[in-house]
């Protein structure tokens, strides 16, 4: 055992592989919305659409769920070249986390919307509230107190995801370690300088989503 | 089209294929029944109560809020560099274990508390005025019901991380995406190759995925039915 911690080597390279951050962030960002947006589409399908629509949503969904993302990420961007469709790094992350995000993300919602009861619609008619108020005062608070919780484990979970993307060849913070290590082969150094990131990004995410959800929608979400 | 094929699908590959997804089953069971000990433990030592058990609890609040924050790619890493410092020529496969178990320990933990945390409270104050010692609460009072509870999640759990395997081949493990890797390497076709590996993943996961739903909708059903009697 004769290596010996040496962070100084590394000193230089810690704000190029800090600002990586700025990457994954943007990415799960894009990845969470698109594939929410995209994923209450499907539950809408998988409950209010007709016989066809309802059955391809379902088909969606379960593979999606049961596909590996870093094997789709793979296919991809390494299967795909070979039929002609050339996809670049970043591409193929973004269609990969989309796609499969957006099952799991249909499935939340999904049981979002089944959570809202009969009974309470039918007491808003009765009150006279018209559909946009039924939307916006039951349906809604209701879909966010019951999904917020999921949804926040979620985008931790997408961002931590994220780092797979280094691997098909995006420069976020992960593919930077990546890179500094096997030019300084400080790899211990430089890997726990990242996994310290990791903790901090999504420690504020979480204190974030946490405190967004209170003031917003009025969830008692933890923020730990 | 129909060569690319012939040269993939021939027994030879097929039996890689079968090895690389038995190496995948391996470490989904090592890591989930390692987590949900080593999950079980740090949920026990989150839980305890008093002054000098004090560190005990913030080191496993700790470790199950650091290795839930840390992709497990960059676990995988850090485990394989650790180990290669320490012992030179780490076996590969301890390497992913390792890893695969302080991930499915730190997850497990937060599947087994919630599980603990659904017993009714006024159970455990009865008991403890009658005197039982923790560890006799937990074993006799609070796991006999929360196992109910843990059970589905930690199947659902299972299906996820039968997914994370995949991520073992990166630090060169033999497994099912290892295979599909090496066979793609060979020059076959890569399209081919990863569909298969991905239809294999989905025979793996799918079968999982519904026994869970099956087990979940089956013991919520039964705990219904003893609210009744």
């Amino acid at each position: 055992m004769n290596y010996s911690l040496q962070f100084g080597q590394i000193a230089a390279d810690v704000p190029y592989i800090l600002s990586g951050a700025w990457p994954t962030l943007w990415i799960t960002f894009v990845t969470f919305f698109a594939a929410a947006v995209l994923g209450l589409f499907i539950a809408m399908a998988r409950l209010k659409g007709g016989p066809l629509a309802s059955r391809l949503a379902g088909i969606w969904v379960t593979l999606t769920t049961n596909s590996p993302l870093f094997v789709v990420l793979f296919f991809l961007f390494n299967g795909l070249p070979n039929w002609g469709i050339l996809l670049s790094p970043i591409a193929a992350t973004l269609i990969a986390f989309i796609a499969i995000s957006s099952g799991y993300l249909a499935e939340i919602q999904r049981g979002g919307i089944q959570s809202v009861r009969q009974a309470e619609l039918d007491a808003a008619e009765t009150l006279g509230m018209s559909r946009l108020q039924i939307l916006r005062f039951v349906i809604a608070p209701h879909v966010i107190k019951t999904t917020y919780p999921a949804l926040s484990n979620f985008f931790i979970f997408t961002m931590l995801g994220t780092s797979m993307a280094s691997l098909v060849g995006v420069n976020e913070l992960t593919g930077r370690a990546i890179e500094v290590s096997s030019r300084t082969f400080r790899s211990i150094e430089v890997f726990s300088l990242v996994a310290v990131t990791y903790v901090v990004l999504s420690l504020f995410a979480s204190a974030a989503l946490a405190l967004v959800g209170r003031w917003l929608f009025r969830v008692n979400a933890r923020m730990i | 089209m129909i060569d690319h094929m012939s040269a993939l699908f021939t027994l030879g590959n097929m039996q890689f294929l079968l090895r690389g997804a038995g190496m995948t089953l391996l470490l989904t069971v090592i890591g989930c029944t390692a987590g949900l000990i080593g999950g079980f433990l740090l949920a026990y030592a989150r839980g305890s109560k008093g002054t000098p058990t004090a560190p005990l609890r913030w080191g496993a609040t700790a470790f199950v809020e650091i290795f839930r924050r840390i992709p497990f790619l960059v676990t995988l890493f850090l485990v394989l560099y650790t180990a290669q410092m320490i012992v030179p020529r780490a076996p590969l496969f301890w390497v992913a274990v390792v890893s695969i178990c302080l991930l499915c320990s730190a997850y497990m933990a937060e599947i087994v508390r919630s599980g603990m945390e659904s017993v009714p409270a006024p159970q455990i104050e009865a008991a403890e005025v009658m005197n039982f010692s923790r560890w006799r609460i937990t074993w006799m009072i609070v796991l006999p019901q929360a196992w109910k509870v843990i059970l589905p999640s930690a199947v659902s759990y299972m299906v996820m991380f039968v997914k994370d395997t995949a991520l073992a081949s990166q630090a060169g493990v033999f497994e099912l995406m290892f295979a599909g890797k090496a066979l793609a390497n060979r020059g076959l076709d890569p399209f081919l190759v990863f569909a298969t590996v991905l239809f294999a993943y989905f025979v793996i996961s799918w079968p999982l995925a519904r026994f869970g739903r099956w087990l979940e909708a089956r013991l919520a059903r039964r705990t219904h039915e003893g609210d009744r009697r």
